[in-house]
């Protein structure tokens, strides 16, 4: 039960009490909590003052605090923090003070619609969207139309939607994350995927995905071509999932425009798809020198984009030289890394980067971290899982024709390889 | 903008708001009240504005309206009679045509939060309850809620409540949540929403329409439900399947806190729900969110109370980020101490070296702490991390692993060696308090064998005017008290000088004390200040071994799914491993699946045997009447401690040690034995269900290795009583071990020994003796058995048994066997 009785951001930007258990000047005690706590080194994201503790997420610049006096239910109280993160970013894009400061009336018109007593009630971004509205705070006398939606039995999609050209983009994005350990060993690896819509169709749309999924292939018995495992799969609410347990169809009435159809994740060990070697060498006093070899471990047809290898290098280092076989190095001394950039990375190519610095003669004292080398890239029509939409059917009842379109991309999420120095 | 203080904020806020030009340009009209709010958000006291704003109520502008409400609900309560005001506009918007606008009006009525506005607000509630629009119905729920909250003494309306209980069947699934919230806050004082058995299939089959809050709300509120029959709550469960593996971590942690309130009385149950709820669990440790991956990590910490070794193979898992914030660190460290075995170990320290140098010191520290912990069953590896640690000569670092080489030493003392060495020199890098004090604990503990120790002794004694540390002072009075014993020569001026000032010069009491007492105890006598100072302390050795046995799950499932596992700073791993197991209370309710399935014949006449003997085990004349029937009876008691059965057991491994095996065999007052016995899901079982089983029959057992963590061990005793003639009986102590290598090792190895019961019975101990000497003949049939059983994988059994009595010793292993193999079956 979220017994959240007030949001919060920084000084106190916008509050809300809920419930009326706790008292308004509580949350004054909330910044010097967080500051002690911080000197001390012991930041957590629960902390008490006396009968009231205070649950905390941070944004951008900001805090968003619940207070409670109870023993709730505290994955509860951070997913709806994060549902408060989500919804804002929705209507605002950027979720910061000024964000808030600009909107003010709409904040508080979905405060009051997010929750009421303490409880969650409607969060669903898209349903808020067709009432609460940003042209309200310009002057047409408020929109007072009743949304469908708050009591419709599809209670994400709004009937009598009209599009000239009808037409669902689909998007298959998948995400790396690898840990690769200082002697070479791969650690930990997994891919987070997730399917993306952008929908464009007139009326009610019945959708059907079909994906290369291994246990749909099992159940009907074929056994052709590559099949994927996934775990952990996560639905938009509009799919069945009662139709997905029984015969594994995803069968649905999206959404209009964007949203994010299912996500999933596959724990399978990946080949890391950017392998990175790297010597660093540190000569106390005088210099450092680095080597990082990258090689591409993909399909030669494939080609990786924009691809910036992040080297760390100690805060005292200065005079920086490189050489590349290809791409640019840049040191960014603000955060003690060389970003060596390639703008296009063929599968199964190797490149060399060699760096240079100086070190002070007098030495550090601090202790320094070992930070990992990171890497981030983009290879588009590829999917690392091998994940496919085999098909889409869309029925609407009028009977249009209209065109479903797939991109596939498979990016780097978490990708860290970590160095001896 | 010029600055204005708050009062000519308020001033010229007031004489906008009354301007009527302003008042009828709709858009100036409520930037100016848009105004208002701003400066009541920065703090800005405003509630002067109040009957102006009730004013601005009364318009067709929703979005002003909003504003205005927002400004109200806040000053209300200063200004109760002006609120009567805004009720009449309030109520007018509860006829609106527009449900948002009606909605909004009950919210806000309910808002205000003033007890003199109620009878005016029960009204349009009601009529809110059968609106059409569900948002109306959604709203007029929850303001029961708030009414009953605001009077929390007056009379429940029963009507209001009725009406309540019928719209659970709403068709919009958040009102019939609303509805349920509601009831628990008015019925707070009966104990909440009375949930019987049609409400309860009702919001199951309507549990899929409900969004994530619904869901948990329901799941939640689904605790109180006790179903009727068995039959019923494996239909609930099988219902609840889908949700415990939701990959939504609210649904999935409320679903299992349901499962586990629902299975309390089927453990074997509760147990494969936690195994289901592994995958999405994990995925919450990888959650994007830092406080969802945090709240999973908690709670994991839960789940391995009961089941240590649920993440066994996904330890990887828990390996951190770089970028990760200190207090998830720190979390995952303590699951991987959890997780450590035979095969991970080396991988898992590496890692755990690594985190050693972090930037955090905090996090530096819990990684060294947490290889000590290791340290316990695995300490020449980790003593060589430790060691390779003090190289580096960071004060955080040396004085960290200063203090976890104290803790390891005190657990494991065959460590002593290696911390000595390690020791010297590293007294230059210790600053802090902690730190100095640890290694002064272990300069007096082991001073003799570092052979700087009195040096660095006369550095802290010179310097002592100018400690600060009380705990210091202490640790410094007794560590040179116990040096002095062992090297009085060098240190008898040093702690001359040092009693000296503690008595005349120190200003606090209680260093002063300490020293008056080690003086005075000096007085009775070298060897009495020896006796006082290194008294012996029990071998804590097998402590290691014991670990820390699993906790019921009931011990926690009550906390599970709150905010508390995320407030136990650091779970009490430290006290609760190092505690010995008498210590360690457990259920002592009886098992009630396994004692069904228990119903092997000669288990059960054992079992009526050991109920007559725990009842009656002080009168002769009852044992004799029992004995009668039966020919052997365990029992428990006299209850053997941890320290007495250590040293039983490895007195008899010493004397086994000497001689040769066969010559044992013929040892007239304790035998041994080993035997085999084939039952592969045994090392897998939790340790409570083993527990149960094993004092169903009478055997206790006394420590455990986690389960899954190979070798696998068990500890066990109980005595045995055995008519042998019709007036005598004779009781015999058995000590066993049950040990699983695995796969990999093969070899069979069944011990048992068998030595006098207590030395305080001698007397009938003689004649008993005899009749064993009879009975040797069929004492090698166990290994046989064992033979036949080698090829395959089985738990090895030693037994020691005193004084020697074959027969009790085969009806013990016959009863045993049973025992293992009952619960291998049910395993599989």
């Amino acid at each position: 039960m979220a017994q959240i009785s007030k949001i919060f951001n920084l000084h106190v930007l916008i509050c809300r009490n809920y419930k009326g258990d706790v008292d308004m000047a509580e949350i004054d005690h909330f910044m010097p909590l967080l500051m002690q706590h911080e000197e001390e080194g012991l930041i957590c994201p629960v902390m008490s003052h006396g009968s009231v503790h205070f649950m905390w997420i941070k944004h951008s610049n900001l805090y968003l605090v619940a207070t409670t006096n109870k023993n709730s239910n505290a994955s509860l109280v951070y997913s709806f923090l994060y549902k408060l993160v989500e919804v804002f970013t929705e209507y605002f894009k950027e979720l910061e003070e000024e964000s808030i400061q600009d909107n003010f009336v709409v904040v508080y018109e979905l405060l009051d619609e997010l929750m009421d007593f303490g409880f969650p009630q409607t969060t669903d971004s898209k349903i808020l969207q067709e009432y609460i509205t940003q042209e309200g705070a310009k002057l047409e006398v408020a929109k007072t139309k009743v949304p469908t939606t708050v009591t419709n039995a599809v209670s994400w999609r709004s009937e009598g939607i009209k599009y000239k050209k009808n037409e669902v983009f689909i998007d298959v994005i998948e995400s790396i994350n690898v840990l690769v350990n200082a002697n070479g060993s791969v650690m930990s690896s997994d891919i987070v995927g997730s399917i993306k819509l952008k929908t464009m169709l007139s009326g009610m749309p019945e959708l059907r995905l079909g994906l290369n999924d291994r246990v749909l292939f099992a159940l009907t018995g074929r056994d052709k071509g590559k099949t994927v495992v996934m775990e952990d799969v996560k639905f938009h609410q509009c799919v069945r999932l009662s139709r997905f347990e029984s015969d594994r169809t995803i069968s649905f009435i999206p959404p209009d425009g964007e949203s994010e159809l299912m996500s999933y994740r596959i724990n399978t060990h990946v080949k890391p798809l950017i392998w990175i070697e790297s010597v660093i060498e540190k000569f106390s006093h005088s210099r450092v020198e680095i080597m990082v070899k990258a090689k591409g471990q993909f399909k030669k047809q494939s080609v990786a984009n924009n691809v910036e290898v992040r080297v760390p290098v100690p805060s005292d280092a200065d005079s920086p030289k490189f050489k590349t076989s290809t791409g640019n190095a840049k040191y960014v001394p603000e955060k003690n890394l060389v970003v060596w950039t390639i703008k296009s990375f063929p599968g199964g190519k190797e490149f060399l980067m060699r760096a240079h610095f100086g070190l002070p003669s007098v030495e550090n004292d601090e202790m320094e971290g070992k930070p990992p080398i990171t890497v981030k890239f983009e290879i588009p029509y590829f999917t690392v899982s091998g994940i496919q939409v085999r098909y889409m059917k869309i029925i609407e009842k009028s009977g249009y024709q209209a065109l479903p379109w797939v991109r596939y991309i498979t990016q780097s999420g978490d990708y860290q390889l970590r160095t001896n120095v | 903008m010029p600055y204005l203080g708050s009062e000519d904020t308020v001033r010229e806020l007031r004489r906008a708001l009354s301007n009527p030009n302003i008042q009828s340009d709709q858009l100036r009209y409520r930037n100016t009240i848009l105004k208002v709010i701003r400066a009541m958000s920065q703090g800005v006291d405003v509630s002067g504005l109040f009957s102006e704003m009730v004013k601005a109520c009364a318009t067709v502008d929703i979005v002003q309206k909003k504003l205005v409400y927002v400004f109200l609900c806040s000053y209300a309560s200063l200004n109760p009679e002006l609120s009567l005001l805004v009720i009449n506009t309030l109520r007018k918007d509860c006829q609106d045509p527009n449900p948002m606008v009606r909605s909004l009006a009950l919210r806000n009525m309910t808002n205000l939060r003033l007890p003199s506005l109620v009878e005016y607000v029960e009204q349009p509630l009601t009529a809110g309850l059968r609106d059409r629009a569900a948002c109306v119905r959604r709203v007029a729920v929850l303001g029961f809620a708030k009414l009953h909250n605001l009077q929390t003494n007056s009379e429940i309306d029963a009507a209001v409540v009725n009406e309540l209980y019928s719209l659970l069947r709403d068709p919009d699934p958040v009102v019939m949540v609303n509805c349920l919230r509601a009831l628990e806050e008015i019925l707070k004082e009966e104990g909440g929403v009375a949930i019987n058995k049609p409400i309860t299939h009702h919001l199951l089959n309507r549990l899929k329409e409900c969004d994530v809050w619904g869901q948990c709300e329901v799941l939640r509120i689904l605790q109180r439900y006790r179903p009727q029959s068995e039959d019923e709550l494996f239909d609930i469960l099988s219902l609840l399947d889908a949700s415990l593996v939701s990959p939504h971590p609210p649904v999935m942690a409320a679903t299992l806190s349901l499962f586990l309130s629902l299975c309390s009385g089927l453990p074997a149950v509760s147990l494969a729900a936690l195994e289901r709820v592994r995958g999405p669990l994990l995925a919450a440790c990888g959650s994007m969110s830092r406080e969802m991956r945090f709240t999973a990590l908690c709670h994991i910490q839960l789940l391995l109370r009961s089941v240590p070794g649920l993440m066994g193979v996904h330890y990887k898992r828990f390996f951190c980020g770089y970028a990760e914030p200190a207090y998830i660190k720190q979390r995952k460290m303590q699951v991987l101490v959890e997780l450590v075995n035979d095969e991970n170990v080396a991988m898992l320290l590496d890692e755990l070296r690594g985190y050693c140098t972090d930037v955090n010191t905090d996090t530096a520290q819990s990684a060294i702490s947490a290889i000590g912990h290791i340290g316990r069953s695995y300490s020449d590896r980790c003593l060589e991390i430790l060691t390779g640690l003090l190289g580096l000569k960071q004060e955080h670092i040396t004085s960290a692993v200063v203090q976890t080489m104290r803790d390891l030493v005190w657990v494991c003392p065959q460590c002593s060696d290696t911390v000595c060495l390690a020791l010297e020199g590293c007294e230059e890098s210790l600053q802090d308090s902690q730190g100095r004090q640890a290694l002064l604990w272990l300069l007096g503990v082991y001073g003799e064998r570092v052979s700087c120790a009195p040096y660095t002794l006369e550095v802290f004694i010179d310097g002592v005017r100018s400690e600060t540390s009380l705990g210091v002072k202490m640790e410094l009075l007794t560590a040179t008290m116990r040096l002095f014993l062992c090297r009085p020569a060098e240190t008898q001026d040093m702690l001359g000088r040092l009693l000296h000032y503690c008595i005349e010069e120190e200003t606090d009491m209680c260093v002063r004390d300490q020293a008056l007492l080690y003086y005075r105890l000096l007085h009775c006598g070298i060897e009495e200040t020896r006796k006082v100072l290194h008294g012996r302390r029990s071998d804590p050795s097998l402590g290691v071994l014991i670990g820390r046995p699993a906790e019921p799950i009931s011990q926690w499932a009550c906390s599970f799914n709150t905010l508390e596992p995320l407030r136990q700073g650091t779970i009490e791993t430290e006290s609760a491993s190092r505690g010995s197991p008498e210590h360690v209370t457990f259920d002592p309710k009886p098992n009630t699946d396994l004692s069904d399935t228990l119903n092997y014949s000669h288990i059960e006449k054992v079992h009526s045997g050991s109920d007559s003997t725990t009842q009656r085990t002080d009168s002769s004349a009852d044992i004799l009447a029992s004995n009668i029937t039966v020919p052997l009876s365990l029992s428990l008691s006299p209850a053997l401690s941890p320290e007495e059965f250590e040293h039983l057991w490895l007195q008899q491994q010493a004397l086994h040690a000497e001689q040769d095996p066969e010559k044992m065999k013929e040892e007239e007052d304790y035998t041994y034995m080993e035997e085999r016995i084939h039952c592969p899901a045994i090392p897998h079982c939790s340790p409570q269900n083993l527990q149960a089983a094993m004092q169903l029959v009478n055997i206790q057992t006394l420590a455990f290795t986690p389960p899954h963590t190979l070798p696998w061990r068990v500890y066990l005793y109980t005595h045995t009583q055995r008519t042998s003639s019709a007036d005598m009986t004779h009781s015999t102590l058995i000590l066993g071990e049950l040990l699983y290598t695995g796969e990999a090792n093969q070899k069979v190895r069944v011990k048992k020994g068998t030595g006098d019961r207590e030395v305080v019975v001698e007397g009938r101990e003689d004649v008993q003796i005899k009749e064993q000497e009879e009975a040797t003949g069929d004492g090698l049939s166990g290994r046989e058995l064992s033979g036949k059983d080698g090829e395959e994988e089985g738990v090895k059994v030693t037994l020691k048994q005193q004084p020697r009595d074959d027969k009790a010793l085969k009806g013990f292993l016959s009863i045993l066997t049973t025992v293992l193999h009952t619960l291998s079956s049910d395993r599989a």
